[in-house]
């Protein structure tokens, strides 16, 4: 017989802090915005620095607004899989269409 | 989103893994979802960046500004969301009710602004077969919203279900986990095509 869950609900953040993090979404988002416009005096340093933005936001709205965070572990294994798997058909298209054609 | 049912008094036997398999269902289908999104996103950019085709391109008609609200909007669509939630966690109805329509309000202004972008664009003469960069666009975003479509229209299943039987109990609570589940996950999704396909060069 399975363990029933246990009701976990009142470990999530309380209302105040879901709207300080989405306060911290917006202010992330708008950073954002602002690393788009320079991105001709900082060249190459805009495309990592977009991407830690939208990682964090990721990881935020995902650990706290999914709650995944508070969830058994094995569901971060399935949800980060999907993710990783998602990762793996870009770099598996990249190879086959840009490089493998190179190698004749 | 954790045991929501639980707290509503719906106890059931649908666990084998110490979640309830609805939930782990949802959880296993929204990983599917990245390969699903994944291939759309990697189509775009392989041909984002193409040389020698015709017609404009996405990235030279994008107006940052107006997608950046939209963007805000999604964004604050999954406060109210959560909000929602937390709500019916404290069995008010109410305010369970106000955070739905809310949530589905705003998944509407979204979806009017991609409707005012594609339009646009339309209008700026890149169509679904202009070249191959403006496809892919079209697909991924075109699949996005449909999505957020969908989920508004869960939305508005569940605020009418509340507001016909007064709450939402058990079961119902359930469904507004997963209902939630698959909204902040239409939200992580925008999160990454924001980022990919409008702000980086």
């Amino acid at each position: 017989m399975s363990e029933p869950a246990q009701p976990e609900a009142h470990h999530h953040p309380s209302p105040r802090q879901y709207v300080q993090i989405a306060l911290l979404l917006a202010v992330l988002t708008g950073i954002e915005v602002g690393l788009y416009y320079t991105e001709p005096t900082f060249g190459r340093l805009v495309t990592p620095a977009l991407l830690i933005l939208a990682a964090i936001k990721f990881g935020l709205v995902v650990g706290y607004y999914m709650h995944l965070k508070y969830e058994k572990r094995f569901l971060t294994g399935f949800f980060g899989a999907g993710f990783i798997l998602a990762g793996l058909v870009y770099a598996v298209v990249l190879v086959s269409v840009l490089i493998l054609p190179r190698f004749g | 989103m954790a045991d929501l049912a639980h707290d509503l008094g719906h106890h059931d036997e649908h666990e084998s893994l110490g979640v309830d398999n609805r939930k782990l269902a949802m959880w296993v289908f929204l990983a599917s979802e990245f390969m699903f999104f994944g291939a759309l996103i990697s189509t775009y950019l392989l041909f984002k960046g193409k040389e020698g085709m015709a017609g404009p391109l996405p990235r030279e008609l994008y107006d940052i500004p107006f997608t950046s609200v939209s963007s805000f909007v999604l964004l604050m669509s999954s406060l109210t969301m959560v909000l929602a939630h937390n709500a019916l966690t404290r069995k008010d109805q109410p305010a369970t009710r106000s955070w739905l329509l809310a949530t589905a309000l705003l998944g509407m202004v979204f979806i009017a602004g991609q409707f005012f972008e594609f339009a646009t664009f339309i209008e700026e003469g890149m169509t679904m077969r202009t070249n191959a960069a403006a496809s892919g666009f079209y697909l991924l975003t075109g699949f996005h919203g449909t999505h957020v479509l969908i989920g508004i229209i869960m939305l508005l299943s569940l605020f009418g279900i509340s507001r016909r039987q007064g709450s939402l109990s058990g079961g119902q609570g359930l469904n507004l986990e997963l209902v939630g589940l698959y909204w902040h996950f239409v939200d992580i999704i925008w999160i990454v095509i924001f980022t990919v396909v409008y702000l980086i060069p």
